[in-house]
């Protein structure tokens, strides 16, 4: 089966008909979509920031990670799910949508960066936990989670302006 | 003049004219506004969870207000900003549009919460936990998460009424 076959075949599917015919449907999961996304950002750029070295509501590196990364995932999971629930409404669009592509690689090269950091520099954090400023590699994982996420955010808008479909 | 007709004249000026026709610029701006609006709502759920009584309590809830007050007038002003550039660029798109000025009663609703129940704590003293506030202090923290996440559809459905 080739992917096109696979991207007509989700577009024909009963989920893909009930969000295109049902007219609040598509703007109401596109509202949950950026209520994602805004927790993901504004709770990862807490994070990042302290990772440059700008202070949070606590000391300890350490701790802050802990306790925001759960509100990170979840809302990344909640633009995951209601990401695809979009791409289902359109999947051949999207697909062929060149931002699209690009947004899916850079949410990829954010996640490198995060995994990289925490199996490195993250490993080591009882060391610099409460350091300012923390190590050039923390600061490097931080302004590079920031950039890559301000790009989706942006990548993101504009398949809005591109994608071949419009509601 | 009615706001139907100052709307009509805003968009045929040459500056109105101008963002609309510059490719980059509506989607840059929208960026930004969805980039201030991610700034605020993680501002504003640090510290109303906070208030709640349900995140960081280990830390005294002013030190965390103070930490994330001037985020959250930083990112209103970079909203009010970007918003009015798409209110030129399109205002028939806004101003006739009830589901606009629903959002903007709702953004002065929640700014008006987080000046009378934050804004107090900035003055108390850094070790305190400001614990003779009122004990509307924890819905209102909890309302006003809720005024956020309505603002940003209110928002998102700007597009489509």
């Amino acid at each position: 089966m080739s992917l096109q076959t696979i991207l007509q075949s989700i577009q024909n599917s009963g989920l893909s008909l009930w969000i295109r015919q049902n007219p609040a449907i598509f703007p109401i999961i596109e509202s949950l979509h950026v209520v994602a996304i805004t927790l993901v950002f504004g709770t990862i750029m807490i994070v990042d920031l302290r990772l440059l070295g700008f202070a949070s509501h606590r000391r300890g590196a350490n701790k802050l990670i802990a306790e925001l990364l759960p509100f990170t995932w979840g809302a990344f999971i909640l633009a995951v799910a209601t990401g695809c629930l979009l791409f289902t409404a359109n999947a051949p669009a999207y697909a062929n949508n060149t931002q699209f592509r690009l947004k899916l690689v850079v949410i990829l090269a954010a996640g490198i960066n995060m995994a990289v950091f925490h199996v490195t520099t993250h490993r080591r954090i009882a060391a610099w936990d409460t350091v300012m400023p923390p190590p050039t590699a923390a600061r490097v994982a931080g302004v590079t989670s920031l950039l890559l996420w301000v790009a989706v955010i942006y990548i993101g808008r504009w398949i809005g302006f591109t994608l071949d479909i419009l509601f | 003049m009615s706001i139907q007709t100052f709307g009509q004249w805003l968009y045929t000026t040459p500056v109105a004219a101008t963002i609309r026709e510059t490719v980059w610029i509506i989607p840059t701006v929208q960026a930004v506004h969805i980039l201030s609006i991610a700034v605020l709502v993680g501002s504003a759920l640090v510290s109303n969870l906070r208030l709640a009584g349900v995140f960081a309590a280990d830390e005294a809830s002013p030190a965390v207000i103070r930490r994330y007050l001037p985020r959250m007038w930083s990112a209103l002003g970079i909203l009010l900003l970007t918003g009015l550039v798409l209110i030129v660029a399109e205002p028939g798109r806004t101003l006739n549009n009830a589901v606009f000025w629903t959002k903007m009663a709702l953004v002065l609703i929640a700014f008006v919460l987080t000046l009378v129940f934050q804004k107090p704590l900035l003055q108390s003293p850094p070790g305190g936990n400001g614990s003779d506030r009122s004990a509307m202090t924890k819905p209102v923290a909890w309302l006003s998460l809720a005024l956020w996440t309505v603002v940003i559809f209110c928002g998102r459905f700007i597009a489509y009424t």
